[in-house]
C-alpha cells in the first residue's frame, strides 16, 4: 500500500522556481538551427526554378523581370510555408536561407504574408506592372505541383 | 520461423486458390485470387496462424482498364503475403472478413465509401472517414473522381441524433470533449455506470491526403506524409521514404541510417512522455501530467536544437539525412538522455507502485493474448497482452540492424502493463540512442537519388510509437506515385477499444481510450474540400454566437 | 439593523465572499506550485466571477426553466446562511442557537443536493451522469463526515458550534480524536468535490458534470458557493478540532495549514471511481468513525 509517491515532487517543487517559462516578459532565444521565415538573396540566384519544384506548399514564385540579365523576384507566401527547408538544400547556388531569429510571426491579414524579395528597382518594375494578388487565391501563374516554369503573372 | 518459410508455407496454404504468384521481393509473395476464394484463402491463413490482416489497399487502375485491385496484406514476421483480388470498377463486390479478423471492419468500410465497392456481409456500412453529408456515388480515390463538384454537392453535417435507443442511455464522447485531446466522435450506451454498447466515428480530421499525394512529386509527397501526424511525423517520413528508396534501388549510407534511427527514437521516448501525461490526465491524475510534460520538454528542446524544429523534424530527405552530429549537439543528447532516465524511473515507479494509481490502472481493460492475437491490435498494446510484435526486431529496417532493440513484452493485458511497457521503452530508446552515440558509422549523409522513380510496388512497415505503420507505394515512372497508401497503428487497436468499452466502468473508459494512445489525425488522412473562388463564409462574432447558442436555446 | 449589517457586508454577504475568493486564489496557488506552475494572479478568481456573472446565459432547451435559474439561488443562499453559524475569523458567529451545528451541515448538503437537482433538470447526458455521481456521492460521505464533526460536540456536551468552541478552547481534539480528525478533513474533500474524490464533475469523463449546461450567471453563483463551502468547512474543522480560534491571525494560520494538507492530497492521489468512493466510505470511512465514536462513548460514560 503506497501512497504520495509524488509526495516530494509536490513538495519540492515549492521551493523551486516554476517551470513555465513567462513569455513574453522572458524570451529564450531559438537554437541556431531553428528553421524560421525564408530568406533570399538576389545576386546569385540564376532562375533555375529548383526550389519552386520541390515546395511541398507552393509557398515561392520566382517571377522573372529579365532573364537575360537575370533578374528576378521572389514571391514567398509565408503562410503557405511548412518550414521543410526542401528548397534550401535544393538551391545550389546558397541564395536561400531561414533565419533562426524569426519566429513570431503572426498577423492578421493574409497580405501580410506575401513578402517579395528582390532587389529594390526590381520590386518597384513588379509593383509597377501588376496588382497585388488576391488573398488567399493560388495564382494562376504560380508553378502548378510537381513541376513549374517561371512565371509571368 | 524465417521469412523464407514463412512465405514457402504460406504458398502451400493458398495453393489452391491461387490463380498466379509472383515475388517483387525477398520478403513478398503477391497471390492473385478471384474474390469468390478470398473468405477461403483467408480461413485458409488463419487456421494455419499465419500472420494477421495487416492492411487493405485499394488501387483503382483506371477507367481503361475498369478495374480495381484490392490487395489485402498478411503479416508473419517479416514475411509479406498479398492478395490481389481483381474487380470491376462499377458494381464490384467482395465478401467481408470481420468475421475472421475483426479489424477488417475498418479497412472494408474505407474501401466502401473510397472506391465504391461494395463490401457483402459488412456489419456497418456508414462512413468512416467521409462527412455524413458526402454526396453519393462520388468516391474521392477513383482517378476520374471530381472532388470539387463533390464538394459543390455537400451539404452540412448534421449533428448525430442523441437519444435514447430503446433502454440504452447513450453518452457522447467527442468531437470535442476533454477526453479527447483530437476529435472523434463515440457512442457509448451506458446503464447507470455500466457501459453497454460502444460505437465509434472517425474523419473529423480528414484531410484527403492520400488523395493528395497522386498529385505533387516524390520529394513534396516526403513533407506532406511527414504531417500525416504531429507526433509520428517521422515515422511516416521515414517509413515513405524507405518504400520509395526500394522503388528506386538506393541504399541509404549507414550514417544516414543510424541518424535516422536516433531520430526515431528520440521521437519515440517523447510521444510516450506525452501519453505518461495524457492517460494520467484521464484518469484524473494532473500532477503526473504536468511533471512528465515538463520533463517532455527537455526532448523538445533537444530536437529544435538538432534538427531545428519541436515537431516535424523534415529531418529526412530522399536517399539520407539532412543534417549531421556535430560533438556538441552529441554531449548534449547525452546528458538529456540521463535525465530522461532518471525521471523515467520515477515515473515507473509512481506507476507501478503508487495505490491510488494502480486502482484506475490494474485490471483495466485486460486484453488477454488470444485476443490480442485474434483482434489483430499491434504497438505497445499488442506487447502489453504478450504478444511478440515489433518490427524493429521482426523485419529491421535501416540502423536497426546494426544497432538493435529489444523487444519490451508483458503478459499481464491490463493498462497497468501498457504503461510498463511504454516506460520499458522508454529505457530502451535512451539505451539505443548512446549506443548509436558511441558507434555512429563514418560516411556521407545522402546518396543520389533519380527524380523518376521506377516503375514498381513497394512496401515498407515501419515501428512508430503507436505500432505497425504499414505503406505501400506503387509508382508509374514518372515523378509523381500512382498511389500511396498509409495504414497507421491507431487504426488497428480501435477495434480493442470498442470490445473492452462494453462491460467496463463509463470511468474506465477514458483511460481505456487513452490506453491505445490514439492518434485521430494518423487515422483519417483524407478529405478535400478547398473551394477555390468561392471566397469561403465570413462569420461575425453575433454570427457565432447565434450559431452556438441556437442548438440548446429554448 | 445590525442584522441586516451582519448579512450584507460583514460577516457574511460582501466580506465572505471575498474571503471566499482569497482562499480559491491561495487553493489555486499551492495546487500550481504543487505542479511546477506558476497559478494564477491575486486577482484572478474575482475577474473569473466578475466574468462570469456579467456573462450571458443559455437555458438548455428541454430543461425546466424557472427551476434552472433559482437553484444556483438556493445553492448559494445556503452556502451564505451556513457560513453565519461558524467563527469566522475568530469572531463570534453572528447566529447562533442550540442545534446550530446539524443546521450548518444541512446547509452545507443543501448545496450539493441543488447541484444535483440542477444536473437532472439540465436534461443532458453529462449532467444527468455528474448529478448521480453526485448525490451518489452525497449518501457515501455524509454519514461519517456528519458523525466525525459530532465528536468535538459530544466533548463538549452541546451541538451549538459557538458553545462547542468556547468550552473546547485551547484543546486540541485531534489529538485524542485523531481519526475523528482525519474523516472529517477527508470527508471535506468529498463535500467540496476536490481530486481524488471528483467523480461528479470528472472534466474527462463528463465535460462538467451535473454544471454542464450551466454558463453566465448560474455557474458564477454555483462556483461562489463551493468556494464559500471550502471555508466554511475550513473553519468549522479548525475551530472544532484544533482548539478554537483565539484572533484572526490564528484563523489565517489554522485554515491555511488545513487548506495546505488538504492540497498535499489533491496533488498526490488519482481520482477514484464513483464505485471505489463509495466502497472507500462504507467499508472504511464509516468503520473508522464508529470505533473513534465506540472509544469516545464509552470513555465519556465511564472516565468523565
Amino acid at each position: 500500500m503506497k501512497f504520495g509517491t509524488m509526495l516530494r515532487d509536490i513538495w519540492g517543487s515549492v521551493f523551486k522556481k516554476p517551470a513555465t517559462q513567462r513569455y513574453p516578459f522572458e524570451r529564450l532565444e531559438a537554437p541556431d538551427q531553428f528553421r524560421g521565415t525564408l530568406h533570399w538573396t538576389p545576386g546569385k540566384c540564376n532562375g533555375c526554378c529548383l526550389c519552386m519544384k520541390d515546395c511541398p506548399s507552393n509557398a515561392i514564385e520566382l517571377i522573372t523581370i529579365d532573364k537575360k540579365n537575370k533578374q528576378f523576384v521572389m514571391r514567398y507566401h509565408a503562410d503557405r510555408c511548412t518550414y521543410c527547408a526542401q528548397c534550401v538544400r535544393n538551391c545550389r547556388l546558397e541564395c536561400l536561407g531561414m533565419a533562426h531569429d524569426e519566429w513570431e510571426s503572426a498577423g492578421l491579414k493574409r497580405e501580410d504574408f506575401v513578402v517579395n524579395y528582390g532587389t529594390e528597382a526590381d520590386i518597384a518594375t513588379l509593383l509597377a506592372k501588376h496588382s497585388p494578388t488576391d488573398a488567399g487565391e493560388p495564382t494562376a501563374s504560380g508553378a502548378g505541383p510537381g513541376g513549374g516554369s517561371t512565371a509571368t503573372p | 520461423m524465417s521469412t523464407e518459410i514463412a512465405l514457402q508455407q504460406a504458398e502451400q496454404l493458398l495453393s489452391t486458390f491461387a490463380k498466379g504468384t509472383a515475388k517483387p521481393e525477398a520478403n513478398r509473395l503477391d497471390v492473385t485470387i478471384e474474390g469468390s476464394d478470398l473468405t477461403a484463402a483467408a480461413t485458409a491463413l488463419q487456421k494455419a496462424h499465419w500472420g494477421y490482416l495487416s492492411a487493405l489497399t485499394g488501387v483503382d487502375l483506371g477507367p481503361e482498364e475498369g478495374a480495381i485491385e484490392a490487395l489485402y496484406h498478411f503479416c508473419e514476421g517479416a514475411a509479406i503475403t498479398t492478395f490481389r483480388v481483381r474487380i470491376p470498377r462499377i458494381g464490384g463486390a467482395l465478401p467481408s472478413l470481420q468475421t475472421l479478423y475483426p479489424n477488417a471492419m475498418f479497412y472494408e468500410r474505407e474501401l466502401l465509401e473510397m472506391f465504391g465497392v461494395t463490401v457483402t456481409g459488412l456489419a456497418d456500412t456508414s462512413h468512416l472517414f467521409l462527412p455524413d453529408g458526402w454526396p453519393d456515388g462520388v468516391y474521392p480515390l477513383l482517378k476520374d473522381a471530381n472532388a470539387q463538384a463533390a464538394a459543390e454537392r455537400a451539404s452540412a453535417s448534421e449533428p448525430p441524433e442523441m437519444g435514447r435507443q430503446g433502454d440504452k442511455f447513450i453518452v457522447p464522447i467527442g468531437p470535442q470533449h476533454p477526453a479527447l485531446k483530437e476529435p472523434g466522435h463515440f457512442e457509448f450506451g451506458v446503464d447507470g455506470e455500466l457501459v453497454t454498447s460502444a460505437k465509434v466515428r472517425l474523419g473529423y480530421v480528414h484531410r484527403g491526403i492520400e488523395r493528395a499525394t497522386q498529385e505533387r512529386n516524390y520529394v513534396q509527397n516526403l513533407y506532406l506524409v511527414e504531417r500525416v501526424c504531429g507526433i509520428c511525423s517521422h515515422s511516416h517520413a521515414n517509413a515513405y521514404a524507405l518504400a520509395v528508396e526500394k522503388l528506386a534501388g538506393v541504399q541509404v549510407t549507414p550514417r544516414a541510417q543510424a541518424i535516422r534511427e536516433m531520430v526515431a527514437c528520440l521521437e519515440r521516448i517523447h510521444s510516450h512522455l506525452l501519453w505518461l501525461g495524457v492517460a494520467a490526465h484521464e484518469a484524473g491524475f494532473e500532477t503526473l501530467f504536468m511533471y512528465s510534460w515538463r520533463d517532455r520538454e527537455v526532448i523538445m528542446d533537444l530536437l529544435e536544437r538538432w534538427t531545428g524544429n519541436r515537431v516535424n523534424y523534415s529531418a529526412n530527405v530522399l536517399g539520407g539525412v539532412k543534417f549531421d552530429v556535430s560533438p556538441e549537439i552529441a554531449a548534449e543528447i547525452r546528458k538529456g538522455m540521463d535525465t530522461i532516465d532518471e525521471r523515467t524511473r520515477h515515473y515507473l515507479h509512481v506507476t507501478m507502485d503508487d495505490t491510488s494509481f494502480l486502482q484506475r490502472s490494474r485490471g483495466i481493460g485486460t486484453i488477454s493474448q488470444a485476443e490480442a492475437d485474434h483482434l489483430g491490435v499491434v504497438g505497445p498494446v499488442a506487447r502489453a497482452s504478450g504478444v511478440r510484435r515489433d518490427i524493429r526486431t521482426e523485419a529491421p529496417y535501416g540502423g536497426y540492424a546494426q544497432f538493435p532493440v529489444k523487444i519490451v513484452v508483458d503478459a499481464a493485458g491490463d493498462l497497468a502493463a501498457r504503461f510498463k511497457v511504454r516506460m520499458e521503452e522508454i529505457f530502451e530508446s535512451t539505451r539505443v540512442i548512446r549506443a548509436i552515440l558511441d558507434g555512429l558509422p563514418e560516411g556521407e549523409l545522402t546518396v543520389k537519388m533519380p527524380r523518376r522513380i521506377p516503375a514498381g510496388e513497394a512496401i515498407s512497415r515501419f515501428e512508430a510509437p503507436r505500432g505497425e505503420l504499414f505503406y505501400y507505394v506503387k509508382s508509374n515512372g514518372t515523378d509523381m506515385p500512382e498511389r500511396v497508401k498509409i495504414r497507421t497503428p491507431s487504426i488497428c487497436n480501435w477495434i480493442s477499444v470498442l470490445v473492452k468499452a462494453v462491460g467496463s466502468q463509463l470511468a474506465d473508459v477514458p483511460p481505456l481510450l487513452a490506453g491505445i494512445d490514439p492518434c485521430f489525425s494518423c487515422n483519417d488522412r483524407m478529405i478535400t474540400i478547398n473551394r477555390p473562388g468561392r471566397g469561403g463564409q465570413v462569420l461575425t462574432w453575433e454570427d457565432l454566437r447565434r450559431q452556438a447558442a441556437s442548438h440548446t436555446r429554448r | 439593523m445590525r442584522a441586516l449589517i451582519n448579512l450584507l457586508f460583514f460577516p457574511g454577504g460582501l466580506f465572505l465572499i471575498v474571503l471566499a475568493l482569497a482562499y480559491e486564489y491561495a487553493d489555486r496557488k499551492l495546487i500550481a506550485r504543487f505542479e511546477n506552475r506558476i497559478g494564477p494572479r491575486w486577482f484572478q478568481t474575482l475577474a473569473d466571477i466578475v466574468k462570469l456573472l456579467v456573462k450571458e446565459e443559455i437555458t438548455p432547451a428541454t430543461a425546466h426553466p424557472v427551476l434552472f435559474g433559482v437553484l444556483p439561488v438556493v445553492a448559494m443562499s445556503g452556502a451564505l446562511t451556513a457560513a453565519l453559524y461558524v467563527p469566522l475569523l475568530g469572531f463570534r458567529p453572528a447566529l447562533s442557537f442550540p442545534g446550530d451545528l446539524v443546521v450548518t451541515l444541512y446547509l452545507l448538503s443543501l448545496l450539493t443536493m441543488s447541484i444535483g437537482m440542477a444536473g437532472w433538470n439540465s436534461t443532458s447526458r453529462f449532467t444527468m451522469v455528474g448529478a448521480t455521481r453526485s448525490l451518489t456521492q452525497l449518501f457515501s460521505y455524509e454519514a461519517p463526515f456528519m458523525l466525525a464533526l459530532l465528536g468535538p460536540a459530544v466533548v463538549a456536551r452541546s451541538w451549538q458550534i459557538s458553545e462547542i468552541v468556547a468550552t473546547n478552547k485551547g484543546v486540541w481534539i485531534l489529538l485524542t480524536q485523531p481519526f475523528g480528525f482525519l474523516v472529517a478533513l477527508i470527508g471535506l474533500m468529498g463535500k467540496l468535490e476536490m481530486p481524488p474524490f471528483d467523480a461528479p464533475k470528472a472534466e474527462t469523463e463528463i465535460v462538467a458534470g451535473a454544471l454542464t449546461e450551466y454558463s453566465g450567471r448560474g455557474l458564477g453563483l454555483f462556483h461562489l458557493g463551493k468556494e464559500i463551502e471550502l471555508l466554511v468547512g475550513l473553519t468549522l474543522i479548525a475551530s472544532l478540532y484544533m482548539g478554537g480560534i483565539a484572533n484572526p491571525l490564528e484563523f489565517f494560520v489554522k485554515t491555511l495549514v488545513l487548506l495546505g494538507i488538504l492540497c498535499t492530497f489533491h496533488s498526490i492521489l488519482t481520482r477514484l471511481r464513483i464505485d471505489q468512493t463509495v466502497g472507500l466510505w462504507w467499508r472504511y470511512g464509516a468503520v473508522v468513525v464508529l470505533a473513534q465514536w465506540l472509544v469516545l462513548i464509552v470513555w465519556k460514560g465511564i472516565v468523565a
